[in-house]
């Protein structure tokens, strides 16, 4: 042990170069499952704020954002007046493409009656639509394309002004808007449109209960948890494949680099190992050896990495606020844990030098 | 120049697992760049396949809306009879379109749902594998691949646009990573619009010796509240959502690739400058100059990061190849563009972790190479 030590830290950079090895693959790691954490979390977001525990759709539909919901003309009157239902809000869900200095953005457009919710939680400046030619904006895009309240904003074929600004509503590919339920209606060309309604259960009477109980023709009844799941399952589908290969090829470039430093300064110390093989030591011996270097250059490593995933984390989120990096303590563990994997496997690496290690070598030259 | 070449490529070959492992990881990292541009670039391909395909000279839509995907565009009925009132215009076919999910057993999946009017000449499915090409009431044409995936095919049933319909058709290149496309007849779409007399698109055929750009800007002269572009337009603006949508995750993964990249031929350059310090300190005895010792690592970390391009660029041709064939709906797509930017990567990686080194050799003590018992 007190080899390992001492032959680890007799090269100072060495040793530093194979720290910062693991410290970048883990904190690459982490950043990368931070931002699909984010990404989900924020898909999330107005399911998360707006009341109601049920969520009424097109029938065959049982996502909320991947696509464009119209329920049948009665589903809003017959939701209402069924047994323990305490409350409904309807909503008209439309993806409308917002451009701006030559730069396409895409956005959740929601429609809602202010008197019955749904709209934004958190006001951070001006008010909430009043008239159908008058929409609320998320304060980040705001801020990023220059506009402010009372400006003018193109909605497809209309120009609506802009008299609300609302915090929470940034978005991995865009934000969430807000208007009036009669705007989209007009904009959709689609009078008495309703894509969703948010249901609230009466007390009493649990969200199973009630999901099972409503039978309207023609529509879907899932819980909300049921449809914020499926929202992220159809994320995963885009998402997965590319952060996955990305943590793959993180992973694995943190094993060659360590494996590599403690590979060269096994051979580099040939001569010494050399030695303790002529004093009697066994190869097991100097297994372990290789494998406690590589042991603490990756505890090292990985405590560096996640100090520097935090630290990259809250740097990405005040240059790009829409990006939303949650570093989870469950992610957390599993790196320490890969990690760990990576130095064992990177010891793997130079312990075949030390075994065809021949104890004449230190005699020789 | 010849015996920096020579020294720097004997160097590199003669310690094989580092030249493996610096390779193998600057590979990987330029990969990284590589083919995530694939990706997005495979995306957009597959994201303009039904504008492409339609068979439209001109598209029409509600004015402002410049883009297919997942979007609205409705506009009212009596803008088809405008349209085809316009000169130059040959034909005019009106659909309706919605972002749906269609349903068959377990299986859901979203979808360009399109209501084909009965006869229309553009809009429909442009390869058919199987039935019918024109779907009529209650009728659905569906992508085999999700038929495929669903275990059901002809006559079988499918939820959606909240209703029933019989599968009569199966369509091929309709699918993409996010979702495929489905036809039904028109007036099935429009009942479930409340039966609102609107339309979604008017595909236009223009007259053999028109231009469609040309047609494009007459309909949005004559006819109000539209937004016409030529097919090509519509397909670059469609691209477009793509690279624009991407363009923040593509440039964090840039920096990451290139970190992690330059970290790798930085940290193997370095060690295997700190490994041949006595040869290098021989040479420098025998009357080498420091710049010939500078030429050498740089040789050779250019060395590393060009196999490594070539590596990478193998890789990720090879994953081209095989991710179509695990049924996955995902396309890559190595572009020009993308190759001569990772090039441009490799080649300041290469620079860089030349640098590093730099202070040793030039700090290097000829006699060092006399001296006895060095460790090394």
């Amino acid at each position: 042990m007190l080899l390992a030590w001492r032959n680890l830290f007799r090269d100072r950079t060495r040793f530093l170069l194979s720290v910062l090895g693991v410290a970048v693959s883990v904190t690459l790691i982490l950043l990368l499952a931070g931002y699909r954490a984010g990404i989900y979390r924020q898909a999330s977001a107005y399911l998360d704020n707006t009341p109601g525990a049920v969520v009424v759709a097109e029938r065959g539909i049982r996502d909320f954002l991947g696509t464009t919901s119209a329920l049948p003309p009665t589903a809003q009157e017959a939701v209402r007046r069924a047994d323990g239902v305490e409350r409904v809000i309807p909503v008209v869900s439309q993806f409308v493409i917002f451009e701006r200095h030559g730069r396409k953005d895409g956005f959740f457009l929601i429609g809602y009656e202010p008197s019955a919710g749904g709209g934004p939680w958190r006001l951070i400046g001006g008010r909430e639509p009043a008239a159908d030619d008058e929409i609320v904006v998320d304060s980040t895009t705001a801020r990023q394309h220059g506009i402010a309240i009372g400006d003018q904003a193109r909605l497809l074929d209309r120009d609506a002004t802009v008299v609300g600004l609302s915090d929470e509503t940034t978005f991995w590919a865009g934000s969430i808007a807000f208007a009036r339920i009669t705007t989209l209606e007009s904009l959709l060309r689609a009078p008495g449109l309703r894509s969703f309604l948010l249901v609230t259960p009466e007390p009493g009477t649990s969200p199973e209960a009630l999901r099972d109980r409503l039978a309207v023709p023609g529509v879907e009844v899932l819980l909300k948890a049921d449809v914020i799941e499926n929202d992220r399952k159809l994320m995963a589908r885009v998402y997965d494949a590319p952060i996955g290969l990305m943590v793959g090829i993180a992973f694995f470039v943190g094993v060659l680099v360590v494996g590599l430093v403690i590979y060269t300064a096994t051979i580099e110390r040939r001569r010494e190992y050399g030695a303790v093989k002529a004093i009697g030591a066994r190869n097991r011996t100097l297994y372990r050896i290789v494998t406690t270097q590589a042991l603490i250059a990756a505890a090292a490593g990985a405590v560096v990495g996640v100090g520097l995933a935090y630290a990259a984390g809250a740097a990405l989120m005040a240059w790009r606020p829409q990006f939303r990096v949650d570093i989870e303590p469950a992610a957390v563990g599993v790196v320490l844990a890969a990690s760990l994997l990576m130095a064992l496997l990177a010891a793997l690496i130079p312990a075949r030098a030390v075994a065809r290690l021949a104890p004449a070598e230190v005699f020789r030259g | 120049m010849n015996g920096t070449w020579l020294l720097a490529r004997r160097n590199l070959a003669r310690n094989r697992v580092r030249l493996l492992v610096s390779v193998g990881g600057v590979a990987l990292a330029l990969s990284l760049t590589l083919a995530l541009d694939a990706i997005y670039a495979g995306v957009a391909n597959q994201l303009t396949a039904y504008i492409d395909r339609a068979g439209a000279d001109v598209w029409v839509s509600q004015a402002g809306v410049r883009n297919l995907h997942m979007v609205a565009s409705w506009l009212p009925d009596s803008v088809t009879e405008e349209v085809r009132a316009v000169d130059g215009v040959a034909e005019a076919t009106p659909i309706l379109y919605s972002t749906d999910t269609i349903a068959a057993g377990d299986e859901r999946a979203v979808a360009y749902v399109i209501g084909l009017p009965p006869g229309a000449g553009m809009g429909g499915p442009w390869k058919v594998s199987e039935g019918a090409a024109r779907p009529g009431r209650a009728e659905v044409i569906v992508d085999r691949g999700f038929a495929r995936k669903a275990g059901v095919g002809l006559g079988d049933p499918v939820t959606i646009l909240g209703g029933e319909a019989r599968i009569v058709g199966l369509s091929e290149g309709t699918a993409s990573l996010v979702n495929s496309v489905a036809f039904v007849s028109f007036e099935d779409f429009r009942s479930m619009r409340g039966d609102a007399s609107v339309v979604s698109y008017v595909l236009v055929r223009i007259a053999s010796d028109a231009s469609p750009e040309g047609i494009a800007a007459e309909i949005e002269r004559r006819v109000a509240g539209v937004t016409a572009q030529s097919s090509t337009a519509f397909s670059v603006e469609e691209r477009r959502l793509v690279t624009d949508m991407s363009a923040d995750v593509i440039a964090i993964m840039n920096v990451v690739g290139f970190v992690v990249g330059l970290a790798v031929v930085a940290l193997t350059v370095y060690v295997a400058t700190l490994a041949r310090r006595r040869e290098f300190g021989a040479l420098k005895a025998l009357g080498a100059r420091s710049r010939f010792l500078y030429g050498v690592v740089l040789v050779q970390a250019s060395l590393s990061v060009a196999l490594a391009f070539l590596v990478g660029l193998a890789f990720t041709g090879l994953l081209a190849l095989v991710v179509p064939m695990t049924g996955v709906d995902l396309e890559l797509a190595i572009s020009a563009a993308s190759l001569v930017k990772v090039g441009l990567f490799a080649a300041v990686i290469a620079g860089l972790a030349a640098i590093l080194p730099i202070r040793q050799i030039a700090g290097l003590d000829p006699a060092v190479v006399f001296r006895r018992g060095a460790a090394l």
